[in-house]
């Protein structure tokens, strides 16, 4: 090596702590230049000159993620590295997309902001994940109360649904709200959800893999044990029929199937468990008026009838003819046109991400998404007990689903969906579910027993 | 700003985000090779192995503890032994299809099993009905093993030998 005096001069206190804690720190440092140096291209290109407000969008952020750093340092000495750049990265990028559509709002006249609530919020959700961090130290504290998650779950699920304070937006019957403040509910009941499916399968983990008569070869499980699956895909498409939500009910069941198979390693659940919601979507599609008119905007987006339609695949369209615009390398931030594209700033996110840094930079955001993805799985699969396993697992497939139901709507190659893009989407409850996930990771990789490496 | 300032700072902007993925890939190459890698380093950065720390060293070769195989002290199988050298994983129970079968009235189908986390192994109960016991003590959460300690099914006791 070559600087051989450099290394020998670091002092003790760098070696005291694990690898991945420095590491963290110098990539926090240079995530957080890149957040700046979007901001600044942001307000150079929209604005012609850069301005005071940006150390807001800027500084806020990265005073949080300092702080998670901390308590990372404090309490979770020995927890993955990777994770909190990561994330930081794609919600910093977020929030300067979300103060460029802003900047095309003021320009329009408009006054319908979200990058200063965007940054609150930020900043809310990953004090939130620091809090978890100190809270709990040990995911095995949950394994103690699967069915009180489970149960937090439904009743999340079902609030919507409820009469004074459910909301529906855009036709889906997905929110709470009091006033003006909203929230998704259902966004925090995939962390409990996942919760109870680690806490439940680790104790039939047994029972479902290895019981059974042969039929044909195949073991088929007892009428005991598969009844929770039939539950779920009840459960599931009737949150598909009441909340008229697609993305949600595929995220809740693929979670589940997920995790089953996970938990007995037997392709017979996955494979019985797609038939059955393949099944279920298409009876759908044909008994619910607005799932038929999904699937024809992604079937054919750019028919003059569907592109017409209050509803209709005007918006794919629009994301569509954007992402063309970006090309390979984009139209650079703050220089294509993605304010054209109704909802840019939570659904569509993607979509003017790509006009504005290209195929590259979608690339980029996918690779971003991949590793936070690859980080959960390790930890997954470096752990020893199969409870934190399961629940790492379960988390980084949620994050990854998610991801491809969102990012494949928006390309149109999955119908469109409700859901949002983890750390990119305007939205409080996104924020804060996708926060917690990253907060759970962190420390069920600093309850791992393997050694690491110092 | 000029169009070429403008273009340079649009081909910026991606350049440095994928700057920074592949420098990621640094780390995790050093996953994929593990500890060796690391460990060289470390040994690199330190290039003078005094006297002290080749005690240290020596220290930690006694510390480690390296079981080649199970031997079971009483039971019915009491006397026998199972090889463990190069095995990851064992599965202890009455079922036919354990690593390590043990026919204990006390003991589940799959009563528990021993995995190699790193160079220890680390004992973990599958929820069986009358418990596994390291040393007399009820296994909860997953434990490490080390040299001499005696792992309780039922009535059948063993333990890890080198």
């Amino acid at each position: 090596m070559s600087n051989v005096s450099i290394t020998t001069a670091i002092p003790m206190l760098l070696k005291a702590v694990p690898r991945s804690r420095n590491f963290e720190a110098v990539l926090l440092f240079w995530v957080s230049g890149m957040h700046a140096f979007a901001l600044a291209q942001v307000q150079l290109s929209v604005l012609q000159r850069m301005q005071w407000d940006m150390l807001f969008y800027w500084g806020l952020p990265t005073l949080a993620a300092l702080v998670m750093h901390y308590i990372l340092r404090k309490h979770a000495v020995s927890s993955d590295g990777l994770l909190l750049p990561l994330a930081f990265l794609l919600n910093g990028l977020g929030i300067a997309m979300i103060y460029r559509l802003d900047l095309a709002e003021i320009a329009r006249g408009s006054v319908d902001l979200y990058a200063e609530r965007q940054v609150w919020l930020t900043c809310f959700a990953i004090l939130a994940a620091a809090f978890i961090v100190r809270v709990f130290k040990d995911p095995l504290v949950l394994r103690k109360y699967p069915f009180i998650s489970g149960l937090g779950a439904i009743v999340l699920l079902a609030m919507p649904a409820f009469p004074v304070i459910g909301r529906t937006i855009n036709g889906a019957t997905l929110w709470i709200g009091v006033g003006d403040l909203t929230f998704q509910p259902g966004e925090i009941a995939k962390v409990l959800l996942a919760i109870f499916f680690a806490g439940y399968l680790v104790s039939r983990q047994a029972q479902l893999s290895e019981i059974g008569a042969r039929v044909f070869g195949v073991r088929l499980p007892r009428a005991k044990d598969l009844g929770p699956i039939l539950l779920f895909w009840i459960a599931s498409l009737g949150v598909l029929v009441l909340q008229r939500d697609l993305g949600t009910s595929i995220l809740y069941f693929g979670l589940f199937l997920v995790m089953i198979y996970t938990a007995t390693g037997r392709g017979f659940y996955v494979g019985i468990g797609i038939v059955m919601m393949i099944t279920g979507a298409l009876v759908a599609s044909r008994l619910f008026g607005y799932v038929e008119s999904r699937f024809d905007s992604w079937l054919d987006p750019f028919s003059q009838s569907n592109y017409e339609a209050v509803g209709g695949s005007y918006q794919i369209v629009q994301g569509l003819f954007g992402m063309a615009n970006g090309d390979v390398i984009g139209a650079g931030l703050g220089g294509g046109y993605p304010q054209l594209i109704p909802l840019a700033e939570s659904d569509f996110i993607f979509a003017a991400l790509g006009e504005e840094l290209g195929l590259a930079g979608v690339f980029a955001i996918l690779s971003i998404f991949l590793l936070i993805v690859y980080r959960g799985l390790r930890v997954a699969n470096s752990h020893p007990d199969d409870f934190s396993k399961l629940l790492a697992m379960g988390l980084s497939f949620v994050i990854a689903l998610q991801v491809f139901v969102v990012a494949g709507g928006v390309m149109g190659l999955l119908p469109l969906t409700g859901l949002t893009t983890p750390f990119l989407a305007a939205g409080g409850s996104s924020l804060l579910a996708n926060w917690s996930i990253i907060a759970l990771l962190l420390i069920t990789s600093h309850s791992s027993l393997r050694k690491k490496p110092v | 700003m000029s169009e070429l300032a403008l273009f340079l700072v649009r081909i910026g902007f991606v350049a440095v985000l994928w700057v920074f993925i592949l420098s990621l890939l640094s780390v995790i190459r050093a996953d994929l090779y593990g500890r060796r890698v690391i460990s060289r380093i470390a040994r690199q950065n330190q290039p003078s192995l005094s006297t002290e720390s080749v005690s240290e060293l020596g220290i930690e070769d006694a510390d480690s503890f390296e079981p080649t195989h199970i031997f079971i002290i009483t039971g019915r199988n009491a006397g026998s032994s199972l090889d463990i050298v190069g095995k990851k994983e064992i599965l202890i129970g009455r079922a036919a299809s354990s690593d390590l079968v043990i026919g204990d009235e006390f003991a589940s189908g799959l009563h528990a099993k021993l995995v190699l986390v790193g160079e220890d192994w680390v004992l973990q109960d599958l929820n069986s009905t009358n418990g596994t016991f390291l040393d007399g003590k009820k296994v909860t959460t997953p434990a490490t093993i080390q040299a001499g300690m005696n792992i309780r099914i039922g009535t059948t006791n063993f333990e890890l030998r080198a």
